[in-house]
């Protein structure tokens, strides 16, 4: 019930633990109790105990040239099928390992080629009862089958106007044949490929954080296909969200949790709803 | 370890039928919320300014914070002693959306021209030049677009240069130091000679002609194979089948000369066990006293080494203990006037001035307090994942 200005009740930081200071991504791993955390600076994922505390290392680390990540930016467990999935920031990739994968391990299979269309991947999220994976794309949701491999198509996406989502779709979730998506509009435009200005960098783009087209944390079901509206949101001024990027299901309680990078906070917000069956389409309503 | 756990819930959510509404619809609409707009049940956010930069100004009497909570720059020109316990009020604070001030981070002032400039280290991609008497929604005298992931400022007054550090391509950019709007760097430090790996900190020992440059050793280098191994490549080589290695090197301090360019090997580095080095941050040369300061964050402790330390060399003082009220030092400074070493500490809303010559469980000479005294803090810096740990009912929020 953590609440206002709290401390956290533990801390995992410091050299020995190979945390970076820029992670994007994290994942739990009910079923082994592990954390799971990418290091992009290192091309690394990093598995800790789930009871980790203070400076303590983690329990395996993949990394090395066999492992072909690239800035691993997001991660999602697939607990049922033993898998770790990785999305790249830059490599345009995604990277399946085996969730007890450790050193210079090669992937499983990786999601890699033009088809794809994968671009920036800044999240992404596994379904394994349905088999899928969707994947957030530079302006849009990606949807691959669980198991692709190599260059192939998406098998869906959900992006357009209708969506509501414009720039960077964040971090994901699915429950229940639904995926749970922090939308966060804040508008990122880089003038630079790598240290160097590209060519076309004239001015300075407008403050990321001041986009008025804020963000929301959306609803969609697995089937959606296409520029389709969220079946549900949490969005507007008296939720708090701004350009929300976390977010993490706790069905069994009914509610989401919401990182706000602009409100440099996590919310919590109770929505049983948004977890019953019968309200999975609210459309039909 | 106390576990969180859901809360007795009053409120009903409806589900909204599915359709977006623009902002200037919401604007439109009568007081009553749309249905999607469901309040939060609960925030962890922190009211007060999280202290990560920070910079001395002795000729004009002056302390300047970077806050990245709040997203503004705090001036301080009252330095109370160690103990008290209210608030520093701050002489003033820049803040507000005219002023582009974003996740900041490295600060420095420039006396000289009565400058501050600070870092945007997300998404912002700039530097952020104030004057020194802006205050609260002011425009900014200059905005610089810089490469993603800018974190440590120095101002090169001879080259009439501004450095940067750029912790994710392992670089230091250099440029004019009125550079403004969208202008290519003069010169780059860049490859694997340099041994650069995710640079923080950074400081320009213009007396002795060098640049200290603080790495926390996250390194992606590229790679290709040549048929013989694999061999280190220049970060912009085109070559189709380079491949990323990903290395965890120790922490390091990198002295390069105030020249160098390219893909140059830094003069010394200090790296090793004995150095105690644990994710450095801020970085600042006494050249007075021919010392290198470092706001050691892992450890929550300030590390002094010979100016000239090479290799695996041990600090000459560690300030550390609980005493000293050190609590994940992210910013440091030296007053060249007095000698005192000014650090910011991320973890308990305060900044801190030790006498130059300050050992061990020190107490400090003076304390700024964005805070009251003792206030916690979640310690977020644009959190920007979650995760839900269901068997200890604990929420995990990755930095």
């Amino acid at each position: 019930m953590a609440n206002g200005t709290v401390a956290p009740t533990r801390v995992i930081t410091g050299q020995n633990s190979k945390l970076g200071r820029t992670i994007h991504g994290l994942a739990y791993d009910a079923k082994h109790d592990e954390i799971v955390v990418p290091n992009a600076l290192a091309d690394a994922i990093l598995v800790f105990r789930g009871g980790a505390n203070g400076s303590e290392a983690p329990i395996r680390v993949i990394q090395g040239p066999h492992t072909e990540l690239v800035t691993p930016h997001s991660v999602s467990l697939d607990v049922e099928h033993g898998e770790i999935l990785v999305a790249s920031l830059t490599g345009k990739r995604i990277n399946v390992f085996a969730w007890d994968a450790n050193g210079d391990a090669k992937p499983l299979r990786v999601i890699r080629g033009p088809k794809t269309t994968l671009g920036h991947l800044v999240g992404l999220a596994v379904d394994p009862v349905r088999n899928l994976l969707a994947v957030a794309n530079s302006e849009d949701v990606l949807i691959f089958n669980r198991t692709d491999n190599g260059d192939v198509p998406p098998r869906g996406r959900i992006g357009g106007p209708h969506t509501g989502i414009t720039d960077e779709p964040w971090q994901m979730q699915f429950f229940d044949g639904r995926i749970f998506l922090a939308a966060s509009n804040h508008l990122h435009v880089n003038l630079y490929s790598g240290v160097q200005l590209k060519k076309d960098s004239t001015h300075v783009p407008d403050d990321p954080w001041l986009n008025p087209t804020l963000g929301f944390i959306g609803v969609w079901n697995v089937t959606d296909d296409g520029d389709i509206p969220p079946r549900a949101m949490i969005r507007g001024p008296f939720s708090g969200i701004l350009h929300p990027v976390g977010l993490a299901l706790n069905p069994a309680d009914g509610e989401i949790y919401v990182s706000d990078s602009v409100r440099n906070g996590m919310l919590t917000f109770f929505v049983p709803d948004f977890f019953r069956k019968e309200n999975s389409d609210s459309r039909k309503q | 370890m106390a576990k969180w756990c859901a809360g007795l819930l009053l409120l009903l959510c409806l589900l909204a039928p599915a359709g977006l509404v623009s902002f200037s619809e919401y604007q439109d609409r009568d007081s009553k919320p749309v249905p999607e707009d469901i309040p939060a049940l609960r925030m962890v956010a922190d009211p007060f300014p999280a202290l990560n930069g920070i910079a001395v100004d002795p000729e004009n009497h002056l302390v300047v914070a970077s806050d990245p909570n709040r997203k503004s720059l705090l001036l301080y020109d009252k330095f109370p002693p160690a103990g008290s316990s209210t608030a520093t009020a701050p002489a003033r604070q820049i803040v507000g959306p005219n002023t582009n001030l974003g996740m900041v981070a490295g600060v420095l002032v420039d006396p000289q021209h009565h400058e501050m400039l600070t870092a945007n280290n997300d998404i912002e991609d700039t530097v952020v030049v104030m004057p020194y008497d802006a205050n609260g929604n002011a425009n900014p005298a200059r905005v610089l677009s810089v490469p993603h992931q800018a974190w440590g400022l120095a101002l090169g007054r001879k080259h009439d240069e501004l450095a940067v550090s750029v912790e994710i391509f392992n670089a230091v950019v250099f440029y004019r130091r009125e550079a403004h709007g969208v202008e290519a760097p003069v010169r780059v430090i860049r490859g694997p000679k340099t041994g650069m790996a995710d640079p923080h900190g950074i400081a320009w020992d213009e007396l002795h002609d060098e640049i200290a440059v603080a790495s926390h050793g996250n390194f992606r280098g590229l790679y290709r194979n040549n048929g013989a191994g694999c061999v280190p490549v220049e970060p912009d080589d085109k070559e189709s089948d380079t491949v990323e290695i990903g290395k965890f090197r120790p922490p390091s301090i990198s002295v390069f000369s105030t020249d160098a360019k390219g893909d140059t090997a830094p003069l010394r580095v200090i790296q090793g066990p004995k150095t105690q080095l644990d994710w450095p941050m801020g970085i600042a040369v006494d050249v007075a006293r021919n010392e290198i300061a470092v706001a050691n964050n892992g450890d929550s402790s300030i590390l002094i080494f010979d100016r000239k330390a090479a290799g695996n060399a041990s600090p000459v003082r560690v300030i550390r203990g609980t005493h000293t009220g050190i609590d994940h030092p992210m910013g440091i400074s030296v007053d060249s006037v007095s000698g005192d070493i000014w650090v910011s500490n991320f973890g308990n809303h305060s900044a801190l001035a030790f006498a130059h010559r300050a050992s061990g469980d020190a107490i400090p000479k003076h304390v700024i307090l964005s805070a009251p005294k003792g206030t916690p803090t979640p310690g977020f810096g644009n959190p920007m994942a979650v995760a839900y740990d269901c068997k200890r009912g604990e929420i995990l929020v990755p930095n």
